[in-house]
């Protein structure tokens, strides 16, 4: 068991290191492609981009502190090349005739009034869809500067802000303390008045003390002789009046006494009457008359008031006694006390200093706006680029191998040979498969394309119909391409790795997969006797820049054009081989 | 496709095995096919060194050689897949070229691969090749079908080439170089591999190929085969032409004589054939009774089997040997194996 496990082992590498063809797939394949995929993408990771500076044409409409800022931001970048064009039409000639050129900048007039107001002001990028990935790249950048050129406006406006935050500390410890000053000066002074009021008081307060003793011993004095001599004036006005009264009263007693004798008498002799009436009683007389009443002046004088009149007396007046009489004027106040110097003078100043001092504003934020340069929209499906990309892709891999496997095919079954002694010319046989072959990668592409488009919502531009130019021609040229590969790699072994790796760098290169734009001059330069290049060029024009169909004419007449000259290179190295 | 064209061919006889209209006319005396000191060098390796043959219409020339000889590399210099270092190829007096196509549509060429479509049916493949030696269309499909009841294969005409058995690929192989009625047909080791009833069809084939008038060269290591159907043959090794003439002469020209073997009852008596002249004994008799006895003539035969009698011998069996054509290849090429050369096309 282990012997056949070893053997075997042992066997297997023994066979690995005479397939050469497996070798190749192994180590040579895979380096050419990341060969490939390293060169394009290395901008990515962070490459050194110096010899492949993107060019950004730039607009200033804005002409201020801050546009000048963005265009010495990016064009310190130097990953950037900045072309400072006066108008967008401008801009957009350099976006179309440069390589390396996915977008214009163009800075709004009134970003640095916007930005300098405290809002938000955006600069405008017109991108070219197609090349998002570098669009990405640079706005990667931008988002960057943008934050940098925001930050340091910040940053400035911070500064600024410290500074008069710093000098109004200032003002405000100063008149703080002008304030304490002041403060301490008027309790100070509140303390000395209140001491000298305390004092006035007491002493005003312990003259008029004196003052109105002696006043009110004056008064009371004069009035008690004014009181004394009225009582007596009343008294003696009393007793005369009592004298009067005390005779009238004594008749009118005399007439009382006299009405009870009267009375006792005038009982008994009714009822004398009386009984001596018995039943006449109602026939007695009347009685007998009752005496004179007093008379009623008497009566009257009975009734009358008392005319007790009192004696006014005649009070001293508090004026001519001296009361209130100018008490003031012999009060001693203390001498008023002079106000402390108060630094209002300063703080005056530093108030008005204060007043019109404006803080400075919060610089807005600097953003960017995207804009399609070419008419269509800025945010691209990713089908529209992948669809066509790995359509030309697996068109070319069918191609190249289908051709190449095919006419290696023949030359093994011998049917190859036997077409050539049938007297058909080689070229006519070649060519012939090649129609073939163009038929079916045309068909591939459209049906390619109608998946893209039923299923992916890929774009089929203003005129779908003419997706045909650039698809027929990328079939051209990869069926004569593959006619060159046929004559390259002459086995079953060596076509399938060969015709992958050169299907795939073609892609790669070729702008199938990534934009062109992402790779080195160098490799740019070689893109361009690639048809996969003009073709992509093609259908992104109509497909993801939404151009006018003429912009597919030059491309695919470029296509057709390699695919011409792949095809002459193939039926002349097919005739050297197979005639 | 083939039933359609079967309805046609049902109306349209066969026209080769009658006439031959295809046949190009040869000039009075001169060889359909005529080769000239044929050089041909792969690199530094030296593959044909002056090898020159001519055939005639109706002839069948046997292309003989052992594996590497060069027979391959003669038949694409004649099929004009290959161009000589030097030397000449004249087809019907006329030089052929790669781009003279009208001398090449005279050519019939039957690779010893089968040079066949494999996903076609093989009245596709027929039709092709008939159609791109430039047989217009309906005449094409009722020469397809001719040839495939030539061949045996009508009944599977609209089957896959990949369906078909080893010996009916060889048989459709041949058709589809024959379909075209050539004036010249080359055919390189068409018997390969199929059964003997595919290789007597085949066979029979060329034979009424050459019976109608085609110039056949028939290149193969089955001397059998050369005997059966060639009336010449070349004898190629390490690209020369070793020998070449009628079946007979090449025989003749390997020298070797009749051999007979004679197996006695016990053991041969002793002096038994002393006297008869013309015989060598080539083995030391032993006691198995065995004895190998090479005759100048078959007419020694006979004297022979008298003169055993005679001693009183009791003979078990006898066997007579008589040289054939590959008792002549391996004379005259000896018995050392032969690699094949890489081929460079």
């Amino acid at each position: 068991m282990f012997r056949t496990i070893a053997l075997t082992f042992l066997n297997e590498f023994r066979l690995l290191l005479r397939d050469r063809v497996g070798l190749f797939m192994l180590l040579l394949a895979p380096i050419v492609i990341i060969a490939v995929a390293g060169f394009s993408l290395g901008n990515i990771y962070g490459a050194r981009v110096t010899a492949n500076a993107y060019t950004i044409p730039l607009v200033d409409d804005d002409h201020g502190a801050a546009a000048k800022a963005i265009v010495a931001a990016v064009d310190r970048d130097s990953a950037v090349t900045v072309i400072q064009v006066s108008t967008l039409s401008a801009a957009r000639a350099v976006l179309r005739g440069r390589d390396r050129t996915p977008l214009a900048i163009v800075i709004p007039a009134g970003t640095t009034a916007a930005l300098a107001a405290g809002h938000a002001a955006d600069i405008v990028l017109y991108v070219d869809p197609i090349k998002r990935l570098e669009i990405s790249a640079i706005e990667f950048r931008l988002a960057d500067l943008c934050a940098r050129i925001t930050a340091a406006a910040h940053a400035e406006a911070r500064l600024r802000f410290a500074q008069a935050s710093a000098e109004l500390r200032t003002r405000l410890e100063r008149i703080s303390a002008n304030l304490s000053s002041l403060q301490a000066g008027i309790a100070d002074y509140q303390r000395q008045m209140a001491t000298a009021r305390s004092r006035a008081e007491t002493a005003i307060k312990a003259q008029i003390n004196r003052q109105m003793r002696a006043t009110i011993e004056a008064l009371r004095a004069q009035t008690q002789a004014a009181i004394d001599q009225s009582i007596a004036q009343t008294k003696a006005s009393l007793v005369t009046e009592l004298g009067a009264r005390r005779t009238a009263l004594a008749v009118v007693r005399d007439y009382l006494t006299a009405l009870k004798a009267s009375e006792h008498d005038f009982d008994r002799w009714f009822s004398a009457l009386k009984v001596a009436a018995g039943s006449h009683a109602s026939a007695i007389p009347p009685p007998p008359a009752l005496p004179t009443p007093p008379d009623p002046s008497v009566i009257a004088e009975l009734s009358k008031p008392i005319n007790l009149a009192f004696a006014e007396p005649h009070l001293p007046d508090p004026s001519s006694a001296g009361v209130g009489a100018a008490p003031a004027t012999s009060i001693k106040f203390p001498s008023p006390l002079t106000p402390p110097v108060l630094p209002t003078a300063q703080l005056h100043a530093d108030l008005e200093a204060l007043a019109p001092a404006v803080l400075p504003i919060i610089p807005g934020t600097l953003g960017w706006t995207e804009r399609s340069a070419t008419g269509g929209s800025a945010n691209v499906n990713s089908f529209d680029q992948y669809v066509p990309g790995f359509g030309i892709t697996f068109l070319l891999i069918g191609m190249l191998m289908g051709i190449s496997l095919g006419l290696i095919d023949e030359r093994d079954w011998g049917t190859l040979a036997r077409l050539r002694v049938s007297g058909a010319p080689l070229s006519g046989t070649l060519i012939g498969k090649l129609l073939a072959r163009f038929l079916v990668g045309l068909v591939q592409m459209v049906v390619l394309l109608a998946i893209g488009y039923w299923t992916f919502g890929v774009s089929l531009g203003r005129s779908p119909a003419m997706l045909l130019l650039p698809a027929a021609a990328i079939s051209f040229a990869a069926a004569a391409f593959g006619l060159i590969i046929a004559c390259v790699a002459r086995t079953h072994d060596s076509v399938m790795p060969f015709g992958a790796v050169v299907a795939m760098a073609m892609s790669a290169i070729g702008g199938c997969w990534w934009p062109l734009d992402f790779e080195p001059s160098w490799m740019r330069a070689f893109a361009q006797f690639l048809p996969t290049t003009w073709t992509m060029l093609a259908f992104n024009n109509l497909m993801i820049r939404n151009l006018p169909p003429a912009s597919a004419l030059w491309p695919s007449c470029a296509t057709v054009a390699l695919g011409i000259t792949f095809l002459t290179i193939g039926l002349f190295g097919a005739s050297r081989l197979y005639e | 496709m083939y039933r359609q064209a079967a309805q046609l061919v049902d109306d349209s006889p066969s026209r080769w095995p009658a006439q031959s209209g295809n046949i190009v006319s040869v000039p009075n005396g001169s060889p359909l096919l005529e080769a000239t000191g044929l050089r041909k060098s792969y690199g530094t390796r030296l593959v044909l060194d002056g090898v020159s043959l001519s055939v005639n219409g109706g002839e069948v020339v046997g292309l003989l050689g052992p594996n590497g000889a060069g027979k391959t590399t003669t038949l694409s210099l004649l099929a004009t897949l290959l161009e000589p270092d030097s030397g000449e190829v004249r087809i019907a007096g006329a030089k052929p070229s790669p781009r003279h196509y009208a001398l090449r549509r005279r050519l019939g060429f039957v690779p010893q691969s089968i040079a066949l479509y494999p996903s076609l049916s093989g009245f596709q493949n027929l039709e092709l090749f008939a159609r791109l030696h430039g047989i217009p269309k309906l005449e094409a499909r009722s020469e397809c079908m001719r040839v495939l009841q030539e061949v045996g294969l009508a009944e599977r005409a609209d089957d896959p080439v990949a369906a078909l058995s080893g010996g009916m690929k060889r048989r459709l192989n041949l058709a589809c170089g024959m379909v075209h009625r050539p004036d010249l047909l080359l055919l390189d080791e068409p018997t390969v591999g199929v059964d003997p009833q595919s290789r007597d069809h085949i066979l029979d084939t060329v034979r009424r190929a050459a019976a109608a008038g085609a110039a056949v060269v028939y290149s193969t290591h089955y001397m059998e085969e050369v005997e059966r159907i060639c009336s010449r043959a070349l004898l190629i090794d390490s690209g020369k032409v070793v020998a070449a003439g009628t079946i007979t002469e090449l025989i003749a020209l390997g020298g070797r004589q009749p051999l007979m073997e004679i197996t006695f009852h016990h053991s041969a008596p002793l002096n038994w054939c002393d006297g008869l002249t013309g015989i060598e004994q080539i083995s030391v008799p032993g006691n198995d009774g065995k004895v190998a006895l090479q005759l100048e003539s078959f007419a020694l035969v006979n004297r022979i089997l008298e003169r055993a009698h005679l001693a009183g011998a009791q003979i078990l069996e006898f066997s007579v040997h008589s040289p054939n054509l590959s008792d002549a290849f391996i004379a005259l090429t000896g018995h050392a194996l032969r690699d094949p050369i890489p081929d460079a096309h």
